[in-house]
C-alpha cells in the first residue's frame, strides 16, 4: 500500500514536471514574440529615453523643483471630495453588490438561470474599462461630480459583484448546505447563513475596494468627475508644474494614508 | 486583487466550521465588534455622500439619455474600421510592452524590496518606500509626465504605464520571493553557492508560478489603463473612442467599444483558463 502510493506519487511528479517546465517555455515564447510585434509595430526604443537623461533632469530641476504647497492648502477641499466619492461610491455599490451577489450565488439563487445571467451582466460592465465608462457617462449626461460618482459606482459594483459571489461560494457553502436541509426559506438561508459566514470576507472586500476608489476617483476626477484630479489635470495642462508637483505629492501622501488605514482595518477585521 | 484573495483563503482555512463541519453560532463578542464596524461604516459612507451634495433628482432625471446614447453606440458603423483597428493594435502593443518591461524592473527591484534576498535592511525598506510612492501616484500622471518629458506618440505612453507597473510588480514579487522556503535557501548557502546563484537557481524558479499570475493579473489591469491613454492624448483605442464620440461619429465609437470588450473578455476567459490548468 504504502509502496503503491510512493510510485503513484513519482509518477505524478515524473508526468508533472516536464508539463510544467514547457508551460513556462511555452509562455515564454508567446511573450518573447508578442514583444517583437508589439516592438516593431510601436518602433518603441527604451534606450532613446534613457541615453537622454536631460530632458528629465532639465524637467526635474526646473519645473519640478522647488514643490509649491500653497495650491494644496487651497485644494484641500477637492482632496476631501475625492476621498468622499471614493468611499459613498464604495458603499453604494457594496449594497447593490450584496443584493446581486445573493440571486447570482449558485447556492442562494432562488432559480438557477439567474446565476448566468448577472454573472454575464457583471462580467460585461467589469471588460469595459472604468474610464470608458466614465466617458460614455459623462458624454451623455454632461460632466460633474455626481456623473463621476456613477461612473466610479459602476466599477466597483462589478467587481463587487465578483467577488461577493466568489465569497459565498467558498465560505457558506456548509452553511448554507446545512440549513437548505433543515428546509431553511430563502431569507433565512441568508439571514443565517451567508451574513454570518460571510461578513468578514464582505468588510475585507469593501476596505480593499476604498482603497482602489482613491485612486479611481482621481483618474474619473482627470477626465471630468471633479475633485483633486480635476484640480491636478488643470495644473499639468497650464503648465503650472510647481503647483502640480505640490498637487501630486498631496495625492500620493492621501493614497498612502488611505491604504495604510483600510490595511489596518482589514486586520482588525479578520481578526475579530 | 489576488494578495486579497490569498488573505481571505488563508484566513477562511483557519475557520473551524468548514473543517469540523460545525456551523458557527453567534459569537457575542465578535458580533458586537463587526456590528460597531459597519455602523461606523455606514455613518461615515452616508456623510461623504451627503457633503458631495449631487443632485440625485437631476441626474436621475437624465437616465433617459444614458438609454439614447446605447442605441446610438449599438448603431455600428464599419466605415472607419481601418483606423480603429491600427488604434486597437497600437493600444494591445502599448500594454504588451509595458507589462513586459515592467515585468522584467520588478524581477530585478523586487530582489532588493525582498527581505530573503538582501540582508541589508536598510536598501528592502528604501526599496519598498520608494515605490510605494510611486505606486501612489495615479498612472495617467505619469504618462502625463513622460508626455511632457519624452513627446507625443506611444513612448510616453509605454514609460508611463511601466514606472507605474514596475512599482507594482516590485511589490508584488517580493512577496512571491519571501514566500520561498527558508530552507532551500539555506541548503544551497550551505554548499557554497552566492547571492546571485542563490536567487536564480532557488528564489526565482520557486517563485516562478506566482510571477506568471501576476503578470497576467497586470496584464488585464494595463490594458483597461491603456484607454487613458488616450484620453490625455497619447493615442490608442480611447483615443479613437473620445475622438469619435466628440465628433458625434457615435457607431464608430461602438465599433471601437465592442472591440475593447471582446478583447478583455478574452483576455480574462483564457487567463481564468490557464490558471486553473497549471496553478495549484
Amino acid at each position: 500500500m504504502v509502496h503503491k502510493e510512493t510510485t503513484d506519487t513519482q509518477k505524478k511528479k515524473t508526468k508533472r514536471n516536464p508539463r510544467g517546465s514547457h508551460a513556462y517555455e511555452v509562455l515564454l515564447i508567446i511573450a518573447a514574440v508578442l514583444f517583437i510585434l508589439a516592438t516593431a509595430y510601436t518602433q518603441y526604443n527604451p534606450m532613446d529615453i534613457i541615453l537622454q537623461p536631460q530632458n528629465f533632469i532639465s524637467f526635474i530641476t526646473n519645473d519640478f523643483f522647488p514643490v509649491d504647497f500653497s495650491k494644496v492648502f487651497n485644494n484641500l477641499d477637492t482632496i476631501f471630495m475625492t476621498i468622499q466619492m471614493a468611499i459613498g461610491a464604495a458603499f453604494i455599490s457594496a449594497i447593490l453588490a450584496f443584493i446581486t451577489a445573493v440571486f447570482g450565488s449558485r447556492y442562494t439563487a432562488p432559480f438557477q438561470p439567474l446565476t448566468k445571467i448577472i454573472r454575464g451582466f457583471a462580467s460585461f460592465l467589469r471588460n469595459i474599462p472604468s474610464l470608458v465608462w466614465a466617458f460614455i457617462l459623462f458624454m451623455s449626461l454632461g460632466v460633474g461630480t455626481g456623473v463621476g460618482f456613477v461612473a466610479l459606482s459602476i466599477s466597483t459594483y462589478s467587481f463587487l459583484v465578483r467577488s461577493f459571489i466568489e465569497t459565498i461560494d467558498e465560505v457558506s457553502t456548509d452553511s448554507i448546505e446545512a440549513l437548505t436541509s433543515c428546509g431553511a426559506s430563502f431569507w433565512q438561508k441568508i439571514f443565517q447563513g451567508v451574513i454570518p459566514s460571510c461578513i468578514q470576507g464582505f468588510l475585507s472586500w469593501f476596505l480593499y475596494c476604498i482603497e482602489v476608489n482613491i485612486r479611481d476617483s482621481t483618474i474619473i476626477g482627470m477626465v471630468g468627475g471633479g475633485g483633486i484630479g480635476m484640480v491636478l489635470f488643470t495644473y499639468i495642462k497650464s503648465f503650472k508644474y510647481h503647483s502640480a508637483s505640490g498637487i501630486i505629492l498631496a495625492v500620493a501622501l492621501m493614497v498612502i494614508i488611505v491604504d495604510v488605514l483600510t490595511n489596518y482595518l482589514r486586520k482588525v477585521v479578520e481578526t475579530s | 486583487m489576488s494578495e486579497v484573495a490569498l488573505e481571505l483563503q488563508r484566513q477562511y482555512s483557519q475557520i473551524t466550521f468548514s473543517a469540523n463541519g460545525k456551523i458557527r453560532v453567534s459569537k457575542p463578542r465578535q458580533n458586537l465588534q463587526i456590528k460597531l464596524f459597519l455602523i461606523f461604516i455606514a455613518f461615515i459612507s452616508i456623510v461623504s455622500i451627503y457633503f458631495l451634495d449631487i443632485d440625485w433628482a437631476k441626474l436621475f432625471s437624465r437616465v433617459p439619455d444614458l438609454g439614447i446614447m446605447f442605441v446610438k453606440l449599438a448603431n455600428f458603423n464599419f466605415k472607419l474600421i481601418g483606423q480603429i483597428l491600427s488604434d486597437f493594435a497600437l493600444s494591445v502593443s502599448v500594454t504588451i510592452l509595458a507589462t513586459v518591461y515592467s515585468a522584467v524592473l520588478g524581477i530585478l527591484f523586487g530582489a532588493f524590496a525582498a527581505r530573503n534576498v538582501i540582508k541589508s535592511r536598510v536598501i528592502t525598506t528604501f526599496t519598498r518606500s520608494f515605490f510605494t510612492f510611486i505606486r501612489a501616484v495615479p498612472t495617467p500622471v505619469w504618462v502625463l509626465l513622460m508626455l511632457v518629458c519624452v513627446g507625443l506618440g506611444p513612448a510616453p505612453a509605454i514609460a508611463g504605464l511601466s514606472v507605474h507597473a514596475t512599482a507594482f510588480f516590485t511589490r508584488a514579487f517580493a512577496q512571491s520571493y519571501e514566500e520561498v522556503d527558508a530552507d532551500v535557501i539555506e541548503a544551497l548557502a550551505s554548499t557554497g553557492a552566492n547571492k546571485v546563484q542563490i536567487f536564480f537557481s532557488a528564489i526565482l524558479p520557486a517563485a516562478m508560478s506566482s510571477i506568471v499570475a501576476w503578470c497576467g493579473l497586470r496584464f488585464e489591469i494595463n490594458f483597461s489603463e491603456s484607454a487613458i491613454l488616450g484620453m490625455v492624448g497619447a493615442g490608442g483605442i480611447g483615443y479613437s473612442i473620445m475622438n469619435n464620440m466628440q465628433g458625434y461619429d457615435y457607431g464608430s465609437a461602438g465599433v471601437a467599444i465592442v472591440l475593447v470588450y471582446l478583447f478583455a473578455f478574452s483576455v480574462e476567459l483564457l487567463f481564468t483558463k490557464i490558471k486553473l490548468k497549471y496553478v495549484k
